[in-house]
């Protein structure tokens, strides 16, 4: 099948792609990109954080006024002078004088809100909130944990307790996540599994959709533009189909691994000065199975799309032909990115092994989980076996469609072609 | 023995017979027309000549063996519809069409460029097709067909949509290829055209063959009760006169079946007494096109006057 017939296609296909722009601007870019849109959320994050605030907590007691005064004026925000925060020792009544007094302010963005908290919150720790915008959890969660330790050491107060008593209560519960795995030692979970392994579904998504497309649209040109005739007269459907695929996928196994080679630097040296807790834990081998996998279902799917594309004789049509297919990618990128809540559900275990959908999920789920070896051995079968069976029906469509054109063909011609000679 | 040789090919798409039960052969050294209408079927035959359709039955044989991929290396294809990369450049596509034919190296790029220079375009070896005029991309399609030196050349409705600069560097093409001996296939609608560049022919109406032979002979065959006139004034007179078959305008040319061979004669007498002014009397001579409508029935008429 390797003839020098099919080698030409492959020269052919490799320069036209590796040498075109579009190629060189996504592989370059599409890192950028990436380490952009992370970059920009923690910027965000940051910038939340760092946004300003004014604030007047109201108490219906001297004492209690104190203690927070006291223990705010210790929290980093407050010393910053990020937030500003006045106390005022007020009954009920009062209060709602503060409010009217206050509303034009607080209207206008100059006053954030007033905390009430009443005496009554030293047992049931209830307390209001008098804002324009009262549900800015963001504000709460700054705020919450110095209420609360204000009215914790308020309510155990004169009460017969130690130090370490209080000290208990206030604290909150603090979880850290361990890894079990089989051969590595307990380890903590970190974000930079959880990176992983959205870099692995996000890359997988959109290197097969954005290869396929091409393939797609290549395709179609060469039916719309007639010069797929003269090919045929040179060589075979089968080889013609064979070599775009090949060349088409050797350039996406290319850019593939040049994505890869951040990862790789990242685990295997020291060059960059990373988090412990965002090193991700994979190995070079995994990295070696990542990139076969990907390569298998790369060829299967490019199978796939290069028959659309021989089906229909513009782009359009193929566009609209062309959803089953995505489905096909769509459905196990969402499990990928929603899976790491929970890897080892029955969902992200049956689809890191059915065909199509394991091609995504395994490499999503092999970076937050471990893998036992005979469900990796069973998505290589399942998969090459995939791509061994949709090739010969792939050819057989694509080499009628490939020379029909006018009407659009309806899916039951389709199936009808299989069984043409 | 015939250099080609069709026996018994058929086609169906879906219920539609493309190709029905097709036989001929393609005499060694031979201009060759497979002669018919529109979707007649002269596609189908040629795309299963070259083995880009498998027939339904039948086969194609080279010099008495079955045709394989090595008859794609030594055929050069110009179908009717072309096309070309339009983003590659005009050496790497001649280059590209070689390399799938089996050739590549020094030869075929010294024959690249020496062809480049006939048709004056040896400074636009590196332009993209896309940047090149209609003409000179039909220019770079024609190298493309030939550049690997096949020994056969197929040439579906070859000068469809030629400008006429075109149209003469072809004919020199193929006159050229001719004198070394190529075997050239035609594929045309065009009868006129035919009559003047084959010497075979197969005619294919509907699928089936409906006539096939040497030029000259059909010409005898068919020819014999056929005069072919130019002439000035009316000859409406022989509208149902005793001694005529039928009467085919061409427009230039008109083709007049007497009943009898013998009635030529006849029929010259008849002209010159009604002062018909006769400037060409070919007697035993018939174009193509009467032989085509003698046989498959004149069906494009028929619609056109419904």
């Amino acid at each position: 099948m390797f003839n020098f017939r099919t080698m030409a296609v492959i020269k052919r296909e490799l320069r036209e792609k590796i040498m075109s722009k579009t190629f060189i601007i996504m592989t370059l870019l599409l890192p950028v990109f990436m380490f952009g849109i992370m970059a920009f959320q923690t910027f965000l994050l940051t910038y939340d954080t760092e946004s300003n605030a004014k604030l007047i907590i109201v108490t219906e007691s001297p004492d209690l006024t104190m203690n927070l005064q006291s223990d705010f004026s210790q929290i980093p925000i407050v010393k910053q002078g990020k937030y500003i925060i006045t106390f005022q020792t007020l009954n009920r009544q009062r209060l709602q004088e503060l409010i009217a007094a206050k509303k034009q302010e607080m209207l206008d963005d100059k006053l954030n809100g007033i905390i009430f908290i009443p005496s009554a919150a030293l047992t049931d720790k209830k307390i209001e909130y008098y804002s324009k915008s009262p549900s800015n959890s963001d504000l709460f969660d700054k705020l919450k944990p110095t209420i609360n330790q204000a009215l914790v050491d308020g309510y155990f107060h004169g009460k017969q307790l130690s130090q370490e008593d209080i000290e208990y209560a206030r604290n909150r519960v603090d979880i850290n996540g361990f890894r079990i795995s089989k051969d590595n030692e307990i380890e903590e979970t970190n974000a930079g599994a959880r990176i992983i392994s959205f870099v692995f579904a996000f890359l997988l998504y959109f290197s097969l959709m954005f290869i396929g497309m091409m393939m797609m649209r290549s395709v179609v040109e060469e039916k719309n533009s007639k010069i797929v005739e003269i090919l045929l007269s040179s060589v075979e459907a089968k080889e013609l189909m064979v070599g775009k695929i090949i060349g088409t996928a050797v350039t996406g196994l290319l850019q593939m691994a040049i994505w890869m080679l951040p990862i790789i630097v990242v685990i295997s040296s020291s060059i960059f000065v990373i988090p412990p807790e965002l090193i991700p834990n994979i190995s070079i081998g995994q990295i070696i199975y990542f990139l076969f996998n990907y390569f298998v279902g790369l060829i299967t799917f490019l199978g796939l799309f290069a028959t659309v594309g021989a089906i229909f004789d513009n782009d359009q049509d193929a566009q609209s032909g062309i959803w089953p297919i995505m489905m096909l990618i769509m459905i196990p990128f969402f499990i990928s990115i929603s899976m790491n809540k929970n890897p080892n559900s029955v969902l992200a275990n049956v689809t890191s092994l059915l065909p199509f959908s394991s091609i995504m999920v395994m490499p999503a789920r092999m970076s937050l989980v471990d893998i036992p070896a005979w469900q990796f051995a069973t998505a290589i079968v399942v998969n090459v076996g995939m791509m061994l069976l949709i090739f010969p029906l792939a050819g057989k469509i694509y080499r009628i469609g490939i020379l029909l054109t006018g009407k659009k063909p309806k899916w039951g011609e389709v199936i009808k072609w299989l069984r043409y000679k | 023995m015939h250099v080609l040789e069709v026996k018994g090919l058929s086609k169906s798409f879906d219920k539609i017979k493309a190709v029905d039960d097709v036989s001929f052969f393609v005499p060694e050294g031979s201009v060759f027309g497979l002669i018919g209408r529109n979707g007649a079927g002269k596609t189908t035959t040629i795309r299963m000549m070259m083995n880009i359709y498998e027939p339904d039955s039948g086969k194609v044989t080279l010099r008495g063996a079955p045709v394989t991929n090595e008859f794609k290396q030594k055929v050069g294809y110009l179908p009717e519809e072309r096309g070309l990369y339009k983003k590659m450049n005009v050496w790497d596509t001649l280059m590209f069409f070689a390399r799938v034919k089996g050739k590549k190296g020094k030869e075929i790029e010294e024959k690249a460029n020496e062809y480049l220079k006939k048709f004056q375009l040896f400074t636009r070896k590196t332009s993209k097709i896309q940047d090149l005029s209609k003409g000179n991309q039909q220019k770079i399609q024609f190298i493309a067909t030939i550049l690997h030196d096949p020994e056969f050349l197929i040439l579906d409705e070859p000068f469809s949509g030629l400008d006429p600069i075109n149209t003469d560097l072809l004919r020199e093409i193929i006159i050229d290829l001719k004198n070394q001996g190529k075997v050239i296939i035609f594929s045309t609608h065009l009868m006129d055209f035919a009559e003047k560049m084959c010497d075979h022919i197969a005619m294919i109406d509907e699928g089936k063959i409906i006539l096939h032979g040497s030029l000259k002979e059909i010409k005898t065959k068919y020819g014999h009760r056929n005069v072919n006139i130019t002439y000035d004034g009316s000859i409406s007179f022989l509208n149902g006169h005793p001694i005529i078959e039928s009467i085919q305008d061409f427009g230039n040319t008109t083709g007049i079946t007497v009943k009898e061979e013998s009635q030529t004669q006849e029929l010259l007498q008849l002209l010159l007494e009604r002062d018909v002014k006769v400037r060409r009397f070919n007697a035993n001579d018939i174009s193509l096109h009467d032989v085509f409508v003698k046989l498959a029935g004149d069906k494009d008429m028929e619609v056109a006057n419904v």
